[in-house]
């Protein structure tokens, strides 16, 4: 990334909206018109909004997936080696490697990786915790928890530009557009 | 996928699972305003001072029960296992109906689940902290409960997996372990609005530093919702596996009564019995108390009782099927049970139990019963003590006569064991009454969701 | 919505439905022919052809009652080839005649053999066909009634009919839950009459719902492709619908590996038998490819989202899965007949196709009287609405 871009002295602009439809029909104009590095901030999830913001797939469900089959297999083999290898007692008779009995914990550590792996895969991925945000600096914000709907372009954009985009903003009708500092 | 949203369909002939009227602003300042701005009211004081003496009580008894052991319970031979794994069984199964409203529900696509899943999570929190607390006192050295977990150890010895008990360790820890996450990951937009509302600095602080930077990102919402529902759908088998183990404990050894492989489906749907009696039991007072017949609804109610209505058919079925067996089997231990059982020592209980979980909950065909609050608030209580007896009547008829007469023995509770059990269910109270004080109880985000896709939303 | 109201196109299905009567017919005659000379293998594999089939009707009936008082979109798409697959319980009562007849070359407690009095009491000839008479006319009443209110339906009054279906629906599950589960302990438990299981009805409904459900997407996906169904059932459909699958795949493996670890574990000489005689002689290897083939292979594939939503490859797996349905009733019915060893009769096929092909026709002969939708129900639209996904 050039250097020149990454100084200017502003984080992005942020518009508010007042309603989910507002926000969705915005972000698709902004993405018409060639803006790729912007982020929408909104009380609750809005339906079809990542996608228009360029983003589709998520790799959280592979994470999930790969620490069930590690819990599992994990699981199954702890229980067998301390069955069956290093600690071997006769239990009423009952095989060594009494596979039967040993699928309930299998299961349950499968669902504990599993389960572990989804949350924090999904913080990793959101890079959470992260205490501090400059869109934080703006007052109003506190609202994007309560009923607005921020849309913030940020000054990374190649097409950024502070006057330029101000204009382009102001066009799509917000209630309210800010400069976010760093 | 890219279109302009369309309005959604769904849900429009039904009675409203939120009350039109409501807003974006309305829904959040009214839930957080519970938290932040409502004062403590004297009600909520002695409600919970109340439950804090109980949590005493059971302090003490527990304090008793370390300096003493296990002698002063009622157990002994044969009946080495009484109410501590009675109240075990009762307090899991309790917790299993938050789960399942917040998993399945949410798998289901039901919407009126958002008003009361915050709150189920958290009674499923409590519930199964108060179930932990027994089988470890019932170790008689609580103090060596990390003996259960598979570590190196200087004795050189391992948990035995063969053992449905060490089975339960896994299961009770995973449950409380995603139950818990489940229950914060669902919390975070929430307390980020708490952040964002609070007014003075010092809960802003704690508050900002449990949501961790959330900023409702569009892109974070993405993620968040993927693991969300995939937390839900890994909760939901979760559940079943863990009352499932919960009844091996029972099944897997082979005495008559206890022995059945009907146990697993069966113990599992008790406990979504007695847990849904639960939830109803809680959430009816709550709603008066602190007005939320806006958010839980007569809907949310009357699908609540329909659920027990099921569940209790299939309690009802596992009953009908261990007594075919016992007489179809021709097995002379198997008839033994089923008949002491009925018109033994304890068929008082047996009676009270089919009175409380079957013959009653059948009032529960009628709309009329289903849409009165004051019903529902009786018969769930009714089940409540109902499915407590069922459990405690599995555990000591099967104990107290075996196989052998000469071995045969009666089973009472002492006052140590009322006490605990009372202390626990004190616990359970306080933990919520402090819940509902320091926590949004019902979802804020997903009530803003539901605003925007209620006809009026928008 | 008026291509929702047509009814199955006539020369095609007329071409399979009379196929599948010539199958049957077939099946049907090479099996008297083996009956004429080994009569006690006849009845066996009738037995397992019988229980099969009328399963999977079972299932159907099932599913339907489950959708009444659920009413999801998902069961608008296929309920009425739940309830033409609920209707061939009438065939079935019919070809039950038949086992009547065999009950001395099938179940070992009609001879003299050591059995505690009780099970006397409930095993015996006339109290056995009794009963059967009773399952019967409990299953047809509730599919007649169903059947009846849902084609009053599409002369109006969709939602005060929706009301009476529903609260029909209630007390047929537990109905039906009941009389399957004694059906179940009746015609396969009782093969071994030593042994019991208190799981063991609820094991054979997760498997009849499971049969059913696949059969159903088979069905649907064959249907959706043509006319007038083309471009109607949407991927959302047979998304709900392989859920659902993959929910019922997890029961029946749930069911079943719970009394296997119970009985496993408590090893009593009463239960265990009934495992050793399907651990040994070749069964063991069926066992493996159940859990393999039944569970393990259906369940990682179903966890994809893609699979599910296509319409063909769910319905591979769906007639695979059919499959599979069909190797774990052998492996629960015929050990009762071989315990030492594997086997598999020529008949034990016949049977099964002979009797597969008059049930389909049958269900055909049913879905073509009525329009392929239920067009009178109100929940039809929205659940036919077509969303952005």
């Amino acid at each position: 990334m050039p250097k020149a871009r990454t100084k200017s002295p502003i984080y992005g602009l942020l518009a508010e909206f007042d309603t989910p439809a507002a926000l969705l029909v915005a972000a698709g104009h902004v993405r018409e018109k060639g803006y790729r590095r912007m982020d929408a901030y909104t009380p609750f999830p809005v339906e079809g909004l990542a996608a228009l913001l360029g983003f589709r797939y998520t790799r959280v469900p592979l994470i999930t997936l790969i620490g069930g089959i590690f819990g599992g297999l994990a699981g199954y083999a702890l229980q067998y080696w301390i069955s069956a290898v290093n600690y071997p007692i006769n239990v009423g008779g009952r095989p060594l490697h009494s596979w039967p009995s040993f699928i309930p914990v299998t299961f349950e550590l499968s669902i504990l990786g599993a389960a572990l792996a989804a949350v924090l895969g999904m913080l990793a991925l959101n890079g959470l915790p992260m205490p501090y945000h400059p869109v934080f600096h703006i007052p109003r914000f506190a609202l994007a928890s309560r009923d607005r709907f921020f849309l913030c372009i940020e000054s990374s954009d190649s097409k950024f530009d502070r006057q330029e985009t101000r204009h382009f903003l102001e066009s799509l009708g917000p209630r309210d557009i800010s400069d976010v500092p760093y | 996928m890219d279109g302009p949203i369309t309005p959604q369909a769904a849900e429009r002939r039904r009675p409203p699972v939120i009350q039109p009227g409501q807003t974006y602003a309305t829904v959040t300042d009214k839930i957080s305003s519970i938290v932040l701005v409502r004062p403590t009211t004297p009600g909520w004081l002695a409600g919970f001072l109340v439950s804090f003496a109980l949590v005493m009580l059971l302090f003490y008894a527990i304090a008793y029960l370390l300096v003493a052991g296990v002698g002063i319970w009622g157990v002994n031979i044969p009946v080495g296992w009484g109410f501590a794994i009675v109240n075990f069984v009762w307090w899991i199964g309790i917790g299993h109906a938050g789960t399942l409203i917040s998993a399945i529900l949410l798998l289901l696509n039901q919407q009126w689940r958002t008003s009361i899943n915050r709150f189920a999570e958290a009674m499923t929190l409590f519930a199964v902290a108060c179930a932990g607390l027994f089988p470890l006192l019932h170790l008689g050295r609580p103090w060596f409960f990390y003996w259960l977990l598979p570590y190196p150890n200087a004795m050189g010895v391992w948990p035995q997996f063969r053992s449905p008990l060490v089975w339960d360790v896994f299961a009770v820890t995973t449950y409380f372990t995603v139950s818990l996450i489940f229950w914060f990951v669902g919390l975070i937009p929430d307390l980020a609005t708490l952040r964002d509302r609070a007014k003075k600095r010092s809960s802003r602080i704690l508050y900002g530093i449990l949501a961790m930077g959330w900023r409702g990102s569009a892109l974070h919402w993405h993620r968040y919702q993927t693991a969300y529902l995939l937390l839900a759908g890994l909760a939901t088998p979760l559940v079943v596996s863990v009352h499932t183990v919960v009844s091996f404990d029972f099944a897997v050894g082979i005495l008559p009564g206890w022995h059945s492989t009907i146990f697993p489906p069966y113990f599992v749907a008790g406990a979504i019995y007695s847990g849904f009696a639960m939830v109803l039991t809680l959430a009816i007072p709550l709603r008066a108390v602190y007005g939320l017949e806006g958010f839980i609804t007569m809907r949310h109610l009357e699908n609540m009782a329909k659920v027990m209505l099921a569940t209790g058919w299939i309690v009802a079925y596992g009953y009908v099927m261990e007594n075919f067996m016992a007489w179809y089997s021709g097995n002379t231990y198997e008839g033994f049970t089923a008949w002491n059982r009925i018109a033994g020592p304890y068929g008082p209980a047996y009676w009270a139990l089919i009175l409380c979980n079957v013959l009653l909950p059948q009032l529960l065909w009628l709309k009329r019963v289903r849409t009165s609050v004051p019903a529902l608030f009786v018969l769930a209580l009714v089940i409540n003590v109902g499915m407590w007896l069922e459990r405690f009547v599995i555990v000591i008829t099967s104990l107290h006569r075996d196989f052998l007469p000469s071995s045969w023995g009666m089973y009472s509770p002492t006052r140590w064991d009322w006490a605990t059990l009372f202390g626990s269910i004190g616990l359970f109270v306080a933990l919520l009454f402090l819940f509902i004080r320091f926590l949004p109880m019902i979802s804020i985000f997903e009530m803003r969701e539901l605003v925007s896709e209620s006809p009026a939303g928008d | 919505m008026n291509k929702a109201a047509a009814y199955l196109p006539g020369s095609e299905i007329q071409r399979v439905q009379s196929g599948a009567v010539w199958v049957g017919i077939s099946g049907f005659s090479l099996c008297l022919l083996g009956a004429y000379w080994n009569r006690v293998q006849f009845f066996h594999s009738y037995l397992f052809a019988f229980l099969f089939w009328t399963g999977i009707a079972l299932g159907c009936l099932a599913i339907m009652m489950l959708h009444h008082l659920t009413a999801g979109a998902w069961g608008m798409v296929i309920r009425r080839l739940l309830e033409s697959g609920s209707k061939t319980l009438a065939l079935m009562a019919f070809l039950f005649v038949p086992l009547i007849f065999g009950l001395r070359s099938i179940y070992s407690w009609t001879q003299p053999i050591q059995l505690p009095s009780q099970q006397l009491e409930y095993l015996n000839i006339p109290f056995f066909i009794a009963r059967a008479a009773l399952y019967f006319l409990i299953w047809l009443w509730i599919v007649y009634l169903l059947g009846r209110w849902s084609q009053e339906q599409e002369r109006g009054e969709g939602s005060r009919l929706l009301r009476k279906m529903r609260l029909l629906s209630g007390p047929g599950l537990v109905l039906y839950g009941l009389t399957a589960s004694f059906a179940a302990i009746d015609w396969i438990m009782s093969l071994e009459p030593h042994w019991y299981s208190t799981i063991f009805g609820l094991l054979v409904i997760g498997g009849q719902v499971l049969s059913a459900m696949a059969f159903v997407i088979v069905a649907l996906v064959l249907l959706a492709a043509r006319q007038p169904l083309v471009g109607i059932v949407q991927p959302r459909h047979f998304h709900d619908l392989g859920k659902l699958l993959l929910a019922f795949v997890m029961i029946w493996a749930y069911l079943a590996f719970s009394q296997l670890l119970i009985i496993w574990s408590g090893n009593l000489t009463e239960e265990i038998p009934w495992y050793l005689h399907r651990w040994q002689g070749g069964w063991l290897w069926i066992g493996i490819l159940l859990i393999v083939f039944h569970f393990a292979l259906p369940f990682f594939l179903l966890l994809s989202r893609d699979l599910k939503r296509s319409g063909k490859t769910l319905a591979i797996l769906a007639m695979f899965l059919l499959l599979m349905r069909a190797m774990d009733l052998f492996w629960l019915v015929v050990p009762g007949f071989s315990p030492e060893r594997f086997r598999i009769h020529w008949m034990d096929v016949a049977a099964s196709i002979g009797v597969g092909g008059l049930w389909l026709a049958f269900f055909i002969w049913q879905l073509k009287k009525r329009s392929l939708l239920p067009v009178g129900d109100p929940q039809l639209p929205p659940a036919l609405e077509r969303t952005h996904e």
